[in-house]
């Protein structure tokens, strides 16, 4: 049986490498993804249109703003189903295949409590800086935002879990995640309301004091942090209840 | 020529600390001695590395260049100062849960 697995692997294995040499090398112009007229219409007229110079956040926030929108709500129902599911059904008592396990209650630490009174502000500073750089360098609102939230675990892992809802209340977070979307769709809805597509930017500079061009530009940002609100606060309550059992209380 | 092969000294230097924490890791008998090699010896092979990356970044001495070798440089400090903590963390957590130290008398039962 053993020997019948090794050679279906094998066998696997040879085929995608006879395949993988029919696929085009590293950015050679003449493969298919390059050199259609789509790719060739973002690579030229990327930045005569948006006037943003990494291609991906264009793309990502602009071109295919729909898609966009709808990864943001796809984490936040994530959220929303984690909380849905730990809340109805994370307080009856769990007890783990192996019997009961008693942790001992979390003693302070001087070394890791001032290590992470040290990195928080520079984390949160970094993630501002990615959220607010996606325009010129990779990043944007789900990375800036993972990065944010992440330092709110941070908090909770090294002091414990009722420390960081003393900073940020579950409560608010959930707005904030609520917030997060609505900015995003408010600004397709606005679009909406001036006259054009869901999502079309450039009408925008009808109330902003910019031209078209610079109106996708400022628009892009504005639905980066739309996504970076989202991801925070649901980054973050999904910590705090999947590490809690839903309880908000104790936690790791 | 000369700044190339510094930081070459430097990177190899932190692949060698690299392995040692590496070997350390499998060898080691128990929980303490093993974090030990690897909270040590992470921490110095990512700082030599990332000395050496800021090196190299340097031999153009544009300001581009510059940045770039400041932001390295900001990696390896921020490494210097969250590798020892996390490693002093797990070892504090190991101890407060009783974890058991090895001792030379442990050797001749386990073989």
């Amino acid at each position: 049986m053993k020997a019948l697995g090794l050679i279906a692997v094998l066998g696997t294995g040879l085929l995608l490498l006879a395949a993988s040499r029919d696929f085009p090398n590293w950015g050679d112009p003449s493969s298919p993804a390059s050199s259609y007229r789509l790719s060739r219409h973002f690579i030229t007229q990327t930045i005569n249109e948006t006037a943003v110079p990494n291609m991906v956040t264009a793309v990502l926030a602009d071109y295919r703003g729909y898609d966009t929108l709808f990864e943001a709500v796809v984490i936040f129902t994530a959220g929303i189903a984690v909380i849905g599911i730990l809340r109805r059904y994370g307080n009856r008592d769990f007890i783990p295949a192996g019997g009961e396990v008693h942790l001992t209650p979390k003693q302070p630490d001087l070394i890791v409590e001032s290590t992470v009174r040290l990195l928080i502000p520079v984390i949160q500073i970094f993630a501002l800086y990615v959220i607010a750089h996606g325009h010129h360098s990779p990043g944007g609102g789900f990375q800036g935002g993972v990065i944010f939230g992440a330092s709110f675990i941070l908090l909770a892992l090294a002091r414990d879990l009722r420390t960081a809802q003393n900073w940020v209340a579950e409560k608010r977070m959930l707005i904030l995640a609520c917030c997060g979307i609505l900015i995003y769709a408010g600004i397709g809805v606005l679009c909406q309301l001036l006259g054009e597509n869901f999502l079309d930017y450039q009408i925008l500079h009808r109330i902003l004091p910019t031209d078209p061009v610079m109106a996708r530009y400022h628009s892009i940002l504005g639905v980066e942090i739309g996504v970076a609100f989202t991801v925070t606060a649901i980054m973050f309550s999904i910590y705090s209840n999947l590490s809690s059992n839903g309880q908000m209380k104790e936690g790791i | 020529m000369i700044i190339p092969a510094i930081s070459a000294v430097l990177i190899a230097l932190g692949l060698l600390f690299f392995i040692g924490g590496a070997v350390g890791i499998l060898r080691f008998p128990d929980f303490y001695t093993r974090m030990h090699a690897a909270g040590k010896g992470d921490t110095m092979s990512m700082f030599a590395i990332c000395l050496g990356l800021a090196v190299y970044q340097l031999q153009d001495p544009t300001p581009a260049h510059i940045l770039v070798a400041m932001k390295i440089l900001l990696i390896a400090l921020f490494i210097m100062m969250t590798s020892p903590t996390s490693t002093h963390a797990l070892i504090k957590a190991g101890f407060i849960e009783g974890l058991k130290m090895w001792r030379r008398k442990d050797r001749k039962e386990k073989s």
